[in-house]
């Protein structure tokens, strides 16, 4: 290796050192700010202006949250929300990216049922759940259909409004490199339709979170948002703040280990945002 | 035998001032093997040409025959390398070549033969799993021309495919596409605004009128390959379209004032 290219590469390191400083020091302030923030609460908490029963301290909420992981009930409610979450979203995932992809395609379709779907989505999907409740009762499948309606509309037209937006170039490029029929919305559509049915998954789970929340709020069955509830009911509000943190935690949570793995494969893929 | 024949073909846009020419009664042939040049000032309607051909558009009036048939929409013995490089960024080099081989059903082992042949052509072998978007312009454009030989179509339509590339980039896709004509004698449709590029390359090379979608002069090129684009002929040849596109844009100017008053 001659001398310059050695010179190189040790610029090369250094910089690979301080995006890594960089990574770090992002992680660092972050962490620091958030032990401000639990600091001020603590601080708040005991100076005693509000009453407790209203204003927990953070010591309480965390035993709250000790004592639920303890005795089981926590990671029931966790178990029980996540199981009707799974079930309605991957619902209107199944659902919404075909039924997008045939939107952006099909004009009559577009113009009837897409049209349909953008009222639906200025409907709050709690309102369906008198509705659904009717229909099957105070079951999970009422709670399934609630996630679905609330997520199911933003999921479909998000890859609709994706499909529409595939340059033109490439529609032609795949006409005339044979795919037609099932084969261009298999190798074409779907794939170049990729960033948009990460949006809209994205956007279809805080949808679909929403919505379980709201319908537990209202239904007392079991779940995360039963137990907030239960901890207003019994005045418990460690309790409630509790239930507030994890449903935060989950959220994040998901949003790092799910999407930010799509997100980074579509990153790899189109070079920065899926716009090429 | 691969012919191209354009006839009466006629293709009008409703514009803001009225309707606006692509073509108007277009004729034009084009033999097995030749390599056609269009030129003309910018709106004239060079890419509604080759859009028809392709099969994009259809034509109001007039048919597009190949080989004597009539043509309804595209097909695999065309091949259209577009301007911007078109290549799918979900996948990576060597995937964007053979796409259309998998379409077409063939077999994943001469697929992998064809493409790693097609890489070394366009001099591409170290960039096969390469994402597009890693690519220069001048690369990208080399493996849009490696996926339409990969197709073997009977005739290549190109859409000002060079525009966009620099200097030195461009000289070598030229005496590359140059290479690829002489070998395999395919007929080639080349749009372009570069005059210069059109003499560099064609057998022939056909000046559109301004306005009206109209065909100005041919010009025959029969100078001896491989030619450059500094070769003093080419030069000569070029400058006396660039004299006649230059007359012709000032007339259609000058009409246009005449409408106005």
């Amino acid at each position: 290796m001659s001398i310059e290219l050695e010179e190189q590469s040790d610029i090369a390191k250094v910089r690979f050192l301080a995006q890594g400083y960089h990574a770090w020091r992002g992680r660092a302030a972050r962490l620091g700010f958030f032990i401000l923030l639990i600091a001020l609460w603590q601080i708040a908490a005991s100076l005693e202006i509000w009453n407790e029963v209203i204003f927990p301290h953070p010591k309480e909420v965390a035993d709250a949250i000790v004592l639920g992981m303890r005795d089981g009930t926590l990671p029931l409610a966790i178990e029980a929300s996540m199981k009707r979450l799974c079930m309605g979203y991957g619902i209107s995932l199944l659902i919404g990216i075909p039924l997008g992809l045939l939107l952006g395609r099909k004009r009559l379709l577009d113009d009837t049922v897409g049209s349909l779907a953008v009222g639906l989505q200025a409907l709050p999907s709690i309102c369906w759940l008198p509705m659904a409740v009717l229909w099957f009762g105070l079951s999970e499948t009422a709670m399934q259909f609630v996630i679905i309606m609330g997520s199911l509309m933003s999921i479909t037209l998000s890859v609709r409004d994706g499909v529409k937006t595939i340059p033109t170039l490439y529609l032609r490029a795949a006409g005339i490199l044979g795919a037609t029929g099932w084969r261009f919305y298999w190798y074409v559509l779907l794939p170049a339709s990729l960033p948009a049915i990460i949006t809209g998954a994205k956007l279809g789970w805080s949808f679909a979170w929403r919505s379980l929340m709201a319908a537990e709020l209202l239904y007392v069955t079991s779940g995360i948002g039963s137990t907030l509830m239960m901890g207003r009911e019994l005045h418990d509000m460690a309790l409630v703040v509790a239930a507030m943190i994890l449903i935060i935690t989950i959220g994040l949570l998901t949003d790092r280990l799910i999407f930010r793995f799509g997100e980074s494969f579509i990153h790899r893929r189109w070079g920065f945002d899926g716009r090429d | 035998m691969t012919s191209v024949e354009l006839k009466n073909v006629s293709r009008v846009y409703l514009g803001q001032s009225g309707p606006v020419y692509g073509l108007s009664a277009f004729d034009l042939r084009i033999k097995e093997g030749e390599f056609v040049c269009i030129v003309g000032p910018s709106g004239c309607g060079k890419t509604t040409l080759l859009n028809i051909v392709a099969g994009f558009e259809p034509p109001d009036l007039g048919d597009v025959l190949i080989d004597g048939e009539k043509i309804t929409g595209p097909g695999t013995n065309r091949f259209v390398m577009f301007q911007e490089h078109a290549l799918f960024p979900w996948l990576n080099v060597s995937q964007n070549i053979m796409f259309g081989l998998k379409m077409a059903g063939i077999q994943k082992r001469e697929r992998k033969e064809r493409t790693a042949a097609l890489l070394r052509t366009v001099n591409l072998s170290d960039f096969s799993t390469a994402w597009i978007h890693e690519l220069s312009g001048g690369m990208k454009q080399r493996v849009a021309l490696a996926r339409a030989l990969i197709m073997d179509p009977e005739i290549l339509l190109m859409d000002e495919p060079f525009a966009a590339l620099d200097s030195q980039t461009r000289d070598m896709l030229h005496e590359e596409v140059e290479l690829v004509w002489q070998r395999t004698k395919k007929t080639i449709l080349f749009v372009t605004h570069n005059v210069r590029e059109a003499v560099r390359l064609g057998t022939r090379v056909i000046l559109m009128t301004a306005k009206g979608g109209k065909i100005l002069r041919e010009y025959p090129i029969d100078l001896p390959r491989n030619r450059f684009l500094e070769d003093v002929e080419v030069v000569k040849i070029a400058s006396q379209i660039r004299d006649d596109l230059r007359q012709e844009v000032l007339r259609a100017s000058m009409e246009e004032g005449y409408h106005v008053d």
